[in-house]
């Protein structure tokens, strides 16, 4: 039940989308699935005074561009992504990655372009604003932040758990921006900002309207989502690892590797990269890029679990994730 | 009523209700709806079907699931006001001419409910599960019904239930 009025305007087109939310100004949020967004207007973290449902928009079928490289719409539903042929075949990290958000229910809502979006997590924030301690948070326009007392920076720890994007970060696609003026794309890591407060870069009348993901040619991949219960929740760390071997079949020629929900925003692990390429990829290498990952990362601990055990829970994935991508690369490569 | 134009500043909406036609079970229903009112809501206190549960209402239980279009949706994460002319199948539904379905006749002879308030929605994911997958290894089953919670823990009954309406090879335990 939300406690509220608001207004709905139903959007034909993405385009239509995008210039209704430019006229109704910052009172108006895109809904799309609403997974998402409905809870959060329970919980009234947001409170909007128009919705624009996009659910009227079809979406079309992923289809592959001339360079190879195949394009989704936002709006496509998560189930029928995890779903489509294509992208089975031709992005398996990518099909793992959406297979692993919420439910098959919240699948069948969700659109690959809202799971993008979604708003950044923490046990105190996303919470009704009654069953709070005493006082609204940073991100609730207070002046605490109650999870991390010793946090005097005016800002919020929260953290972002989007299954799908640290995919996306580790197959190098880009976002297609939809706004008043035209379209822009940009890479899946700038789509976010690093501030737990405002954690999306785009602007309030923007919308993401698609995404771009380059042909993969003779890679390996690995993906972990780790969680307590195995369905349904936000992961403790999710894992995507993209990785290309040389001639020999030993040496690291690129590897790119992406985790959520440890900070604000879905990290790419730059020294982790920087020590596996080149390098020839035994076990030994895997183990010690897995442990320098730790220094990287830094997580705030999130869903009650201490940042000791997300680190320690980072070293071992990390590890059995690479010697997964390396494993079918190796496969893929004979 | 107040005139909405583009030079209306938006603080000044009144959210108005709106008429929209619901085919729920075979049967046509006009309900008028406010924007903020969820299909759980209009499905129980509008229709009076108060077959399908709403208990989390965030998406974490499954408890008021039902089929859109034929797809297993939270019906408390849907706006009523965006199933406008769109066929719904709630848990009344599932039998015809006042004989069970095959899953629900399943549920009962395995013992499959406790307190019963997660099994409306089990049973139509359950339904929208044997639609497109007639024959589910236990595994499938575990990944299909992960969104549905019951508090009770009786998932083993659950499933066997599944293997049961499915025809493999469990008998009932319960005549």
């Amino acid at each position: 039940m939300i406690l509220f009025d608001f207004d709905y305007e139903r959007a034909a087109t993405l385009r239509d989308a995008a210039a209704l939310l430019a006229r109704l100004g910052d009172d108006a949020r895109a809904l799309a699935g609403g997974t998402d967004l409905l809870p959060n207007m329970r919980s009234e973290l947001v409170r909007p005074g128009v919705l624009v449902g996009l659910s009227g928009i079809e979406p079309g079928p992923p289809g592959l561009e001339a360079d190879g490289a195949l394009r989704i719409d936002a709006v496509m539903r998560l189930a029928s992504l995890a779903q489509s042929a294509l992208v089975r075949e031709k992005l398996p990290l990518l099909a793992e990655s959406v297979h692993a958000v919420g439910s098959r229910q919240i699948r069948e809502m969700g659109t690959l372009g809202g799971n993008l979006c979604q708003e950044t997590r923490c046990l105190y924030l996303n919470q009704k604003h009654d069953y709070q301690f005493a006082a609204p948070c940073f991100k609730r326009g207070g002046d605490c932040c109650y999870p991390f007392p010793r946090n005097d920076r005016q800002t919020c720890w929260s953290v972002h758990m989007s299954d799908v994007a640290p995919a996306l970060m580790a197959l190098d696609a880009e976002i297609e921006i939809l706004g008043p003026g035209g379209t822009r794309r940009i890479g899946a890591a700038d789509l976010y900002t690093g501030s737990g407060l405002k954690p999306l870069s785009i602007r309030g009348a923007e919308l993401v309207s698609a995404v771009i993901v380059p042909a993969q040619q003779r890679t390996g991949w690995g993906f972990h989502k780790s969680t307590v219960r195995g369905g349904l929740e936000f992961g403790m760390a999710v894992i995507a690892v993209s990785l290309q071997l040389a001639q020999d079949r030993t040496t690291c020629a690129a590897v790119r590797v992406a985790v959520s929900a440890v900070r604000e925003r879905p990290l790419r692990l730059a020294s982790v990269e920087r020590m596996l390429t080149g390098a020839p990829l035994d076990g030994q290498r895997l183990a010690q890029a897995a442990t320098e990952a730790g220094k990287e990362i830094n997580p705030l601990p999130h869903h009650g679990f201490s940042r000791r055990h997300l680190l320690d829970n980072i070293r071992v994935y990390l590890r059995r994730t690479l010697e997964q991508a390396v494993e079918r690369a190796r496969s893929g490569c004979a | 009523m107040l005139e909405v134009n583009e030079s209306t500043p938006v603080a000044a909406r009144r959210s108005q209700s709106r008429l929209i036609s619901l085919c729920i079970n075979g049967e046509w229903r006009e309900v008028a709806v406010k924007p903020r009112l969820t299909l759980a809501e209009v499905i129980r206190d509008s229709i009076g079907l108060t077959g399908t549960k709403a208990s989390c209402e965030s998406g974490t239980c499954g408890a008021c699931t039902i089929l859109l279009d034929g797809r297993p949706v939270l019906a408390c994460l849907t706006l009523a006001i965006e199933c406008d002319g769109r066929q719904i199948q709630t848990v009344e539904g599932l039998a015809e001419g006042g004989k069970l379905s095959a899953v629900q006749e399943a549920f009962l002879d395995q013992g499959a409910v406790q307190c019963g308030f997660c099994t409306p929605g089990m049973l139509m994911s359950v339904t929208a599960l044997l639609r497109e997958n007639p024959k589910p290894g236990r595994e499938q089953i575990n990944k299909a019904l992960e969104g549905n919670l019951c508090r009770c823990t009786g998932y083993n009954a659950i499933v066997d239930a599944v293997l049961q309406a499915s025809g493999q090879g469990v008998k009932p335990v319960m005549e």
